[in-house]
């Protein structure tokens, strides 16, 4: 596994956990959803609804809703919700 | 049910980046009642983005002098304890009302007037392979290093064009990330173009200089006339191909070479967020070096409708500086017609001043049409509904080469991001020759829950 993208030495607050796809991911509080999955090396968050090919973040900000994900099936952008202890996301879909 | 989700105070202000808080802080300190929306987690916009709340990444995080300013006005604000709405998604306004979705809750600004200061996000130019995850904007990457202190990636190609790709690349190197290549695809004549549009302007003088000494100093070359042409990658990206353009911005397919990276962070520019001022009925035009359709407002920062202001990128793309300048315009335009105060003209001059500098440097770096054809027939333009260029261009023949013939055709532009990121590639790439139909700005301008339209809270 490659190295950590955290930057080293930046104050951080603690850990906490959240499930992708019903796989554990850790994260630091502050962080989006989109974010600790970039850092866990989760880059595909969805499946193209017509072709299938996977998909991630591309703007990060909010306005294109690549980085779409489901949250108790509601589609949510993963870049503008943090992550929080024990939240349980699935993969998304646009649609 | 709406119970009391409703704010109210004199001044509404969409946006908390560098132009929206110069107007909050202007208006709070002539003593007028100001609630500022943003959808981001703290103050800042995108350009002063900060860490979360508990971080602290001391001085390891590459700052240019221009920052020190966003630190004064955010300090500013926090002192004049200006109330912010963080998380707050607009999705429909009309005059003297601001309705927006916090926490899945519905809520309404009710404001006597409004500042539209929501910023810009990122050009895109589609290639093949940029829907591989991996591929991201210039202005995620500077999120994922200003905002989250994470590094985007081990290995980065930086590309497209503009002054944003300097910050960018100069934040990828300050997080540990090797930058194998930073191209920038206007020729390096734009270089001499935009230094000479800067001189007599000293904060943007400094600016480059800043950024020449860090590039030295890190040992990365900005190549110039240069762009990536594919990227590659089994699931995510692993390698791109990058290349040399030709006199008209297009590849030059016999100067391609691959490298091994594992982020690709491209800007091309960027694109006004003009739909608030659409649906507010504010009078727009096309600009294409300011990056697309602008909003038009008067030297009071006054938009076509009355009780509405605009600033910073709404009125075309022209970086914080024009953003703070307009924002206090605004604010001051907004004090004297609330309170007796009256509107100090050489603010305006200030920002108009700020203006030309940066409407100089923009033109120097404008898309040189070539540079469409890394676009292939089979590349996805359309991210949202998955429409490749060659079934936009049937639609185009059948429908008629405009974006809305276009849209009629084939869906392109109708997902969730609402043609933001397609929208003027549609335009460029199959509407040669044709000046760009208007964007349509439809409720919700943001995908919101159908509970937040349903249960509007009323005054």
């Amino acid at each position: 596994m490659s190295r950590d993208l955290r930057m080293d030495g930046v104050l951080r607050p603690p850990e906490i956990t959240f499930t992708f796809a019903g796989q554990p991911i850790s994260a630091r509080q502050g962080e989006t959803i989109a974010m600790a999955l970039w850092v866990a090396g989760q880059k595909a968050l969805r499946n193209s609804s017509k072709d299938g090919a996977p998909r991630g973040v591309l703007c990060n900000m909010g306005i294109c809703y690549e980085c779409l994900v489901r949250i108790e099936g509601a589609p949510v952008r993963a870049c503008m919700v943090l992550a929080t202890e024990g939240l349980n996301v699935e993969p998304g879909g646009k649609s | 049910m709406s119970g009391a989700r409703v704010l109210e105070a004199q001044v509404g202000i969409v946006g908390a980046g560098p132009g929206g808080m110069a107007a909050a802080l202007h208006l709070a300190r002539a003593g007028i009642t100001v609630v500022l929306l943003d959808e981001g987690f703290r103050a800042g916009g995108q350009i002063y983005r900060q860490l979360p709340e508990g971080y602290d990444a001391g001085h390891r995080i590459s700052e240019p002098p221009s920052h020190r300013a966003g630190n004064h006005l955010l300090d500013a604000v926090a002192r004049e304890r200006i109330r912010i709405v963080h998380g707050a998604t607009v999705w429909n306004a009309r005059p003297g009302q601001i309705y927006y979705e916090q926490n899945n809750e519905s809520w309404l600004l009710a404001c006597e007037q409004i500042v539209l200061a929501p910023g810009a996000y990122d050009r895109c130019v589609p290639f093949p392979g940029w829907t591989l995850p991996g591929v991201i904007t210039a202005g995620a990457a500077q999120v994922m290093v200003r905002g989250f202190a994470v590094a985007p990636g081990q290995r980065a190609l930086v590309c497209g064009t503009g002054p944003l790709l300097l910050p960018t690349v100069t934040a990828l190197a300050s997080a540990g990330v090797k930058v194998v290549a930073a191209l920038e695809a206007a020729p390096r004549s734009a270089m001499w173009a935009a230094l000479r549009g800067v001189i007599g302007n000293g904060a943007r003088m400094r600016e480059a200089l800043f950024y020449a000494r860090s590039l030295l100093r890190r040992g990365i070359r900005l190549q110039w006339g240069a762009s990536v042409f594919a990227a590659d990658g089994d699931g995510r990206v692993q390698s791109a191909l990058i290349g040399k353009l030709d006199q008209q911005g297009a590849p030059r397919p016999e100067t391609a070479r691959r490298i091994e990276v594992d982020v690709i962070c491209a800007g091309f520019g960027l694109v006004p967020a003009i739909e608030l001022g659409l649906l507010l009925s504010c009078a727009a035009r096309y600009d294409a070096p300011r990056g697309g359709h602008c909003l038009v407002v008067d030297e009071q920062q006054r938009t076509s409708v009355d009780s509405v202001y605009a600033v910073g990128e709404i009125v075309g793309i022209g970086g914080a500086e024009v953003a703070m300048a307009e924002g206090r315009v605004a604010g001051a335009a907004i004090a004297a017609r609330l309170t007796s105060v009256s509107f100090d003209p050489r603010l305006a001059l200030h920002a108009r001043s700020e203006r030309r500098a940066a409407d100089a440097m923009l033109r120097a770096f404008q898309l040189r049409p070539g540079l469409f054809s890394i676009c292939k027939p089979d590349t996805v333009v359309c991210r949202c509904e998955d429409v490749t260029s060659s079934q936009a261009a049937a639609a185009g023949e059948l429908y008629g080469r405009t974006t809305r013939g276009i849209k009629m055709g084939c869906r392109a532009g109708m997902g969730p991001c609402q043609a933001r990121i397609c929208g003027l590639n549609l335009h460029d790439i199959f509407c040669d020759g044709v000046e760009p139909d208007l964007p349509v700005a439809q409720v919700p301008v943001k995908p919101v829950r159908t509970a937040t339209m349903i249960d509007v809270p009323r005054r």
